[in-house]
């Protein structure tokens, strides 16, 4: 059971969104997150919305993946959404003791809602579409600037790629202690919360061991492999901007201008 | 010349505390199979890692290619020479991408990407995991792990390769997978230390050195050391099944002129004998 949790799962595909150079995809990622907050009213809203759609369907995933994706904050989208509904200001269109349900209230909750739903979507789709190396690798790549601030990008970049190398790893290992425990009459699954939190001590701790017996043996292998970080290190991938990726750049640089656009000659919502 | 030399090393993990090698001499030539043998705590994975510079001996010096392992600045270079692959395949693999973990060596050689692209595809075809470059490590068996972390050290291209109990912690299966990889690779004339605790797979081996306490118990080819089934015996060693047979028919009185060292020997001097 604990196996099917996966991190930043990524789906092989030869779509476009997947051919397309890592590191453009993050900065495009940001972009559009940043123009879904950034949009005002509802003509700038929709343009943003389309947009995500458009993205999700050229990524070629599925859309069940998304919902999969969505399915698992819909708790936090519910509540943040209801209670926007209360917070509006300007006449009550509802009113019932000290609740009162204004227009721009419901608008609110509608802005907050398509806001998250979009930001998951896109999210997800960058995780959907880019291998955990090459995610790691883009990333490398996009804070080298952060040098000359003695940001040490390179490990913190490999730190990225063993944590989750040793992701499914580690899990196997806890189902493995588990199961270990369990055969020596651990119970795990009664009694309240604190019970349960507490139960799961017997597996920390032999987790946390061997973690760190890992760690010391990976460190070893490392260095056998003439690892001695990142200077003097070449790349077997190389990342290329292609003609994929300018045309998204364009794509996007035009739909930040009518976002721009609609925000200044249409009225914002509130 | 020989491509490694130990001489007199002496080594202990903690000062004051007891010395896991007592002054050992091993001699390797390039091109040479050596399988290196003994039970737990007999200081054979210690060897291992003075080998490629991951330790340097207390007292005494190892040479590789003519190279001191305790120079500081010669280490990155005698660790492009001998490469070293350990027990638990699962600890050696570092990226999540089987391709990508082969190429971590080379990429640390701050080679071109073409030549990266080269080393990985042919280290991939020579353990024969190249149809399995794109997968992830973890959905892969021990054995096939185990021949990914080798092709990982070829794809730096060593002269030698040393392996600390690359079977251990496999199942028949896998055992069976490594030890031949390490068979192909014997016969590209890469020099080879065999680390193993299995008689039967040092029997492989051109030659046999034999470890207990920090020393070296005896060494020689397969057929030499095996011979000696009394001293193996005295220091809680096996001798492969075939041998073992053999000795104990010797006891009883059947004549024999040199020790078999595996069954399709052993069968073919029973016949010799029974006909």
């Amino acid at each position: 059971m604990i196996r099917d949790i996966t991190l930043g799962q990524f789906i092989p595909g030869k779509g476009v969104i997947h051919r397309m150079d890592a590191r453009v995809k993050i900065l495009l990622l940001i972009a559009f997150i940043s123009l879904i907050f950034c949009a005002f009213n509802f003509a700038s809203l929709g343009l943003v919305t389309a947009a995500v759609v458009a993205v999700i369907l050229l990524s070629g995933i599925s859309p069940k993946m998304y919902f999969k994706s969505l399915r698992m904050i819909i708790i936090i989208i519910l509540i943040t959404s209801v209670l926007n509904i209360f917070y509006g200001t300007g006449t009550p269109i509802f009113e019932w003791g000290f609740i009162k349900i204004t227009l721009s209230g419901i608008f609110r909750a509608i802005f907050v809602t398509v806001r998250i739903v979009c930001l998951i979507l896109v999210s997800s789709c960058l995780t959907f579409t880019t291998s955990p190396t090459d995610l790691t690798d883009a990333l490398e790549r996009l804070m080298k600037p952060l040098k000359i601030f003695r940001v040490k990008v390179h490990e913190i970049a490999m730190m990225m790629t063993i944590a989750l190398r040793f992701v499914p790893t580690l899990l196997e290992e806890t189902d493995k202690i588990m199961s270990a425990q369990k055969a020596r009459g651990a119970d795990m699954e009664s009694g309240g919360l604190i019970k349960k939190v507490k139960a799961l001590t017997p597996v920390l701790i032999p987790l946390f061991v061997s973690a760190f017996r890992r760690a010391y043996e990976l460190a070893v292998a490392m260095e056998c492999r003439c690892y001695r970080g990142g200077d003097g290190r070449t790349r077997m991938k190389v990342l290329h901007m292609k003609r994929i990726d300018w045309i998204c750049i364009v794509f996007t640089a035009l739909l930040l201008a009518g976002v721009i656009l609609c925000n200044i000659f249409l009225p914002t919502v509130f | 010349m020989d491509f490694i030399s130990a001489e007199n090393v002496r080594f202990s993990y903690e000062e004051g505390t007891k010395n896991v090698l007592n002054g050992v001499n091993i001699k390797i030539k390039r091109g040479e199979f050596v399988a290196l043998l003994g039970h737990n705590g007999c200081g054979k994975s210690t060897m291992a890692k003075m080998f490629n510079a991951m330790l340097t001996p207390s007292f005494g010096k190892v040479f590789v290619d003519g190279m001191d392992t305790s120079v500081e600045d010669d280490v990155y270079n005698i660790r492009r020479k001998v490469g070293l692959v350990l027990q638990n395949p699962d600890n050696q693999l570092v990226a999540s991408i089987i391709e990508e973990d082969v190429a971590f060596g080379p990429e640390n050689l701050g080679l071109t990407p073409e030549e990266i692209r080269r080393r990985v595809d042919e280290a991939l075809k020579a353990v024969d995991m190249y149809d399995y470059r794109t997968h992830a490590p973890h959905k892969l068996s021990g054995g096939q792990k185990q021949r990914v972390a080798i092709a990982g050290i070829l794809a730096m291209q060593p002269d030698c390769i040393v392996f600390d109990e690359p079977t251990a912690m496999l199942d028949p299966r896998g055992r069976e997978e490594v030890l031949s990889t390490i068979k192909t690779l014997r016969d590209r004339g890469i020099t080879i230390v065999l680390i193993t605790h299995y008689m039967d797979e040092a029997v492989m081996a051109d030659r046999v050195i034999v470890m207990d306490s920090g020393n070296v118990l005896t060494e020689g080819t397969p057929v030499e050391v095996f011979s000696q089934v009394n001293l193996l015996k005295k220091h809680g060693l096996d001798v492969p099944q075939a041998t073992e047979l053999a000795y104990k028919l010797l006891g009883a009185g059947v004549k024999f002129d040199k020790m078999p060292l595996d069954e399709s020997e052993c069968v073919s001097m029973l016949r010799e004998v029974l006909a």
